[in-house]
């Protein structure tokens, strides 16, 4: 009888959300000014420093272990807050590149391919980094390794989103989604 | 055979009207050279169809042979249910090869993970059907259906999660086959407690209510035309990307 009402309760949770997907899907729109202000407004220096293994060394040379801990803690949830925001703004540089992928002329049209490519790597990077800095946050005296993927992955996601802005310079307007 | 009711005999035939319909738009639009699991998905559903209410009409048929005809079928439907869920998650990555390895990874992983969960449905929950090889397709079917809802809802998350656009087409297919498969998984939940007569009459009803919505969205979204290309007014700055990408540079080269 459980089983019977778990599996109800599951395929109602389950028609939820296809609702909501599927209405959000209509009132989706690319806003490409939020989508780049959302990546404008991280700051990857502040989170370089966060993740920086010799500025951990560092602390771990010259505090006391109880307070190195505790430093490091939140050191790693500032950096896991970074990560989560970084998550977000390659989900919008990803749409910021599938809208440039619809655009008529070819330059801008490749660099919307590379630039979504290089976000969805960023977003399945910052899961990662996530649940690396997650442990680091339950575990703090581990030795922390650095996280140059991700740095890596939103240095060349803005490269081209540099790119695309720099070739579409000269158009007033892109070409938009096509899809649902 | 049994007789059935004008107003069973109207919501029965009605999706599978429409289904008739949907095959037609399908050809017509040569849309079966881009979806073509699905294509036969539909046609073997008119097929399916057309022969269980042969049966159902045939008086010599007895109930044991028209049950064997239908659970043979659906296995069948099982089978190119999976297909079209394949065929829609190809087209969903059709445009990055990197994401076409991750996904196909990580939906790998979550199919795995759902036919362990069917596989301990089966051995806890068996549900109570006297003839012994129907209880053994139906759950089969109950554990197809909750892997397939599983899987539609992780394609749809994923590509929300990531930022990738559907096609119309393959969204109403998968938002059609979503709300389909996990309103089966109730009704077959629910059957196993509930097997008098009149729960069965209201979870017939219910599936084929739910068969004729669904069928409906995926017209729907078929006849549909594409979207309006969104016009974006505001293209990013070159300084202020420009100064980005300065920012970055220096602090890599620290």
């Amino acid at each position: 009888m459980i089983v019977a009402w778990t599996l109800v309760a599951v395929s109602f949770f389950a028609l939820a959300i296809l609702a909501y997907v599927a209405i959000r899907s209509r009132t989706r729109r690319v806003d490409l000014e939020k989508s780049a202000q959302a990546f404008r407004s991280l700051d990857i220096a502040a989170f370089r420093n966060l993740v920086d293994a010799d500025e951990e060394s560092f602390l771990r040379n010259n505090l006391p272990p109880t307070k190195f801990r505790e430093i490091k803690r939140q050191r790693a949830w500032a950096a896991l807050l970074y990560a989560w925001e970084a998550g977000g703004a390659a989900t919008a540089l990803a749409r910021i590149g599938q809208a440039a992928q619809q655009s008529s002329d070819p330059k801008i049209a490749a660099s919307g391919a590379e630039l979504a490519e290089n976000a969805f790597r960023l977003r399945l990077q910052t899961v990662g980094a996530g649940l690396h800095l997650l442990t680091e946050i339950l575990v703090p005296d581990l030795q922390r390794r650095s996280l140059p993927p991700v740095v890596d992955q939103y240095e060349r996601a803005a490269d081209t989103l540099f790119r695309l802005g720099r070739f579409s310079s000269g158009a007033p307007q892109l070409a938009g989604s096509k899809r649902a | 055979m049994l007789s059935i009711s004008w107003p069973t005999l109207l919501v029965w035939i009605s999706p599978h009207v429409l289904l008739g319909v949907l095959a037609v738009i399908l050809c017509k639009r040569r849309l079966y050279r881009e979806c073509p699991y699905f294509f036969a998905f539909v046609l073997y559903e008119i097929a399916e169809f057309i022969l269980l209410f042969v049966l159902r009409s045939v008086p010599s048929v007895t109930g044991e042979q028209y049950a064997y005809a239908y659970y043979a079928t659906l296995l069948l439907s099982i089978v190119l249910c999976f297909g079209v869920i394949d065929e829609v998650s190809r087209d969903l990555f059709r445009e990055f090869q990197f994401l076409k390895v991750a996904a196909r990874r990580s939906l790998q992983c979550v199919t795995g993970l759902l036919l362990v969960i069917g596989v301990l449905l089966a051995v806890y929950a068996p549900g109570d059907n006297s003839v012994r090889w129907i209880a053994g397709v139906s759950v089969v079917n109950r554990g197809a259906a909750m892997v397939q809802c599983g899987l539609l809802l992780s394609l749809l998350l994923f590509s929300r999660f990531l930022g990738l656009s559907w096609r119309r087409r393959a969204f109403g297919i998968t938002l059609g086959l979503g709300i389909l498969t996990s309103v089966d998984l109730a009704i077959r939940a629910v059957r196993t407690e509930f097997n008098s007569d009149l729960w069965v009459s209201y979870l017939n009803l219910l599936a084929t209510g739910t068969y004729l919505v669904c069928v409906s969205i995926w017209i729907g979204y078929l006849l549909a035309p594409e979207a309006k290309p969104e016009v974006i007014a505001v293209v990013p700055d070159d300084d202020e990307v420009e100064t980005w990408n300065r920012e970055f540079q220096h602090l890599l080269r620290q």
